[in-house]
């Protein structure tokens, strides 16, 4: 028995008692920030990724805009506080500008820019807290922020991170934590359920192919699993707007009975 | 320094609103009103303290407000050969949320991080606030207290929304507990005699004193994590008068800042049975003010940050309490 930590024990559970394929505990928050034209906070266990959206309006530079469509620009901002080395990280630090491409990248082919000609839509990540899967959370807290705003998308966007341990190759572990990242070789997919596309595939080390077949298949129905949890939420925030927009319309024919009355 | 721009008629009708005799705000609030105040602490569980402020969130939709996240981190710094100093230091830092500014260039936002920055630093790293317990071995380690605070929205009265989250993480800071190791030299050179493998520090092989210091530490194994930072009752709040002199009013909207000429920043430190203590002033904006009427706006910004004060003071007693009861009920229920 060796002192490190087991990433996945004789029993077949993981180092924080969850199966292979158990994802972490989830928790989406649409409820908007100040000013942002829609927002989301997404927790996978104790990763914490903040996003809020603006736009699409009028760029804050002309060089930015396009003539036939919207612009994306993305912003990634980690908190200080958010691992447990305290380590600033400025706009131009490279790990940031990576998750940046990544992102954009992402959601270039998702969001319906045509629409939008000569405007920018603006993406705002906060990482509050790391524990693995920074990535994953956010696309999926970016993908929440932009159905909050409106912004057309051709489906949700479910990001998730799976990987492989060499004890058992044939089932893939997903949602790593910071501690299983360090040790098995990780793939971040963003899947769109409702077509089976992909739309990022970002492999950290390598993996036997034959390997790779079988994560994919996984990642797949993670990525139905994400889905579905996103569309309650989203449901959820839509149908608490309808009502509120509801109790105005009555207020308001109340206001017109009793003016009628008159 | 507004951050919104706003036009010349909407920035009369507010000033006209607010001179009025009885003035009137768009929210209802009278003049020495506060929007309200929500703060939690424990926040970030990587932090050693940690606080999220918001001031002005409505209660029917969770939104708006300006929204600040503060948390402190302890690190462990050399005396001797690193960037540590005895009794250990405080470094703050603030960054702004692109999103908390939607207009502001990315070179105007960094200004203005730095101008939050100084600002809280130079308050809050002032010596009279030091607190005692930062030093870990004398002339060799000691802490760095690291204060990180992010705003993530400013819908006004920023200043204030800063010095409060400090203060809720500053409060919350536990500092861990250490002993100080020694290894005692057993009568010749220690060649390998030792069990434990130590630095040897420079020393001359004609050096025959009896050197009897602690040379490392280790950390305590205790059920909490750690001592609060010594002190904290003293980490000062701000208030902010925004000024019409001679008329003043506190916690102006976004849209009241953009409209006020001239505000006066008053941090003020209170300490059990001892006068209030006045740490830091600040004029800012375009417009002067008579020198007259300076200290009795001091008093009056005095009044109200005793208010304050104690309000905060409440709340962070009962989010300790909240929290202690929250830890011993996981502590029974894993029991």
């Amino acid at each position: 028995m060796s002192s490190r930590i087991e990433i996945l024990n004789d029993g077949g559970f993981r180092s924080d008692g969850r199966l292979p394929s158990e994802l972490r505990s989830l928790a989406f928050d649409l409820s908007p920030q100040a000013g942002a034209d829609g927002s989301a906070m997404v927790s996978h266990g104790l990763t914490q990724v903040l996003v809020s959206v603006f736009g699409p309006r009028e760029a804050k530079s002309r060089a930015q805009t396009m003539h036939n469509r919207a612009a994306l620009n993305v912003e990634v901002s980690v908190a200080p506080f958010s691992t447990s080395d305290r380590r600033r990280r400025g706009r131009g630090d490279k790990r940031v500008q990576e998750i940046v491409a990544m992102i954009k990248s992402t959601f270039e082919p998702v969001v319906q820019t045509a629409l939008y000609p000569r405007s920018q839509i603006d993406i705002f990540v906060h990482v509050l807290q790391q524990d693995g899967g920074v990535l994953q959370a956010s696309i999926n807290a970016t993908t929440l922020a932009l159905t909050a705003a409106g912004v057309p998308l051709l489906d949700l966007v479910c990001a998730i991170t799976a990987g492989v341990h060499s004890t058992s190759p044939d089932s893939p572990l997903l949602d790593l934590t910071t501690l299983e990242e360090n040790d098995c070789p990780s793939v971040t997919v963003a899947v769109m359920p409702r077509s089976g596309k992909l739309t990022l595939v970002s492999l950290e080390t390598r993996v036997h192919v034959d390997v790779f077949k079988g994560i994919l298949e996984v990642v797949g129905e993670a990525g139905k699993v994400l889905s579905l949890e996103m569309k309650r939420a989203v449901l959820a925030r839509t149908k608490m707007l309808k009502d509120a927009m509801g109790a105005g319309l009555r207020t308001a024919e109340f206001a017109e009975d009793a003016g009628g009355d008159e | 320094m507004a951050t919104i721009s706003l036009s010349k008629s909407e920035k009369a009708y507010i000033q006209s609103s607010l001179k009025a005799s009885s003035s009137l705000r768009a929210d209802g609030r009278r003049p020495h009103d506060y929007r309200g105040i929500a703060l939690e602490t424990g926040v970030a569980p990587l932090a050693n303290g940690s606080a999220r402020l918001n001031i002005g969130k409505t209660n029917h939709e969770q939104s708006g407000g300006t929204e600040v996240l503060a948390a402190t981190k302890l690190e462990v710094e050399d005396i001797e050969n690193g960037d540590g100093v005895e009794g250990g230091r405080i470094v703050c830092s603030v960054s702004c949320s692109p999103s908390a500014y939607p207009h502001v260039s990315y070179a105007a936002l960094d200004d203005l991080q730095y101008d939050y920055t100084t600002l809280v630093q130079d308050i809050l790293a002032h010596p009279s606030l030091h607190p005692p317990n930062l030093s870990i071995l004398r002339g060799k380690k000691s802490w760095l207290l690291a204060l990180d605070l992010v705003v993530l929205s400013d819908s006004g009265n920023i200043y204030d929304a800063l010095f409060m989250a400090a203060r809720a993480a500053l409060w919350d800071t536990k500092v861990p507990r250490t002993r100080s190791v020694e290894y005692r030299a057993n009568g010749s050179r220690p060649a390998g005699g030792n069990d434990m493998d130590v630095d040897q520090e420079k020393q001359s092989a004609l050096d025959t004193r009896q050197v009897k210091t602690a040379t490392d530490f280790e950390l305590e194994d205790y059920w909490d994590e750690g001592e609060p930072l010594g002190g904290r009752d003293k980490w000062p709040v701000c208030i902010t008068l925004n000024l019409f002199p001679p008329l003043y009013y506190l916690d102006a909207a976004l849209q009241e800042e953009a409209a006020t000429p001239l505000r006066l920043l008053l941090m003020f430190s209170f300490k059990s049975q001892a006068p209030a203590s006045l740490q830091g002033m600040r004029l800012m904006g375009t417009d002067d003010i008579d020198l007259s009427l300076v200290s009795g706006l001091i008093k009056e910004g005095e009044k109200h940050a005793g208010e304050l004060f104690v309000a905060i003071n409440a709340k962070l007693k009962e989010e300790d309490i909240r929290r202690t009861e929250k830890a011993r009920r996981r502590f029974a229920a894993v029991r």
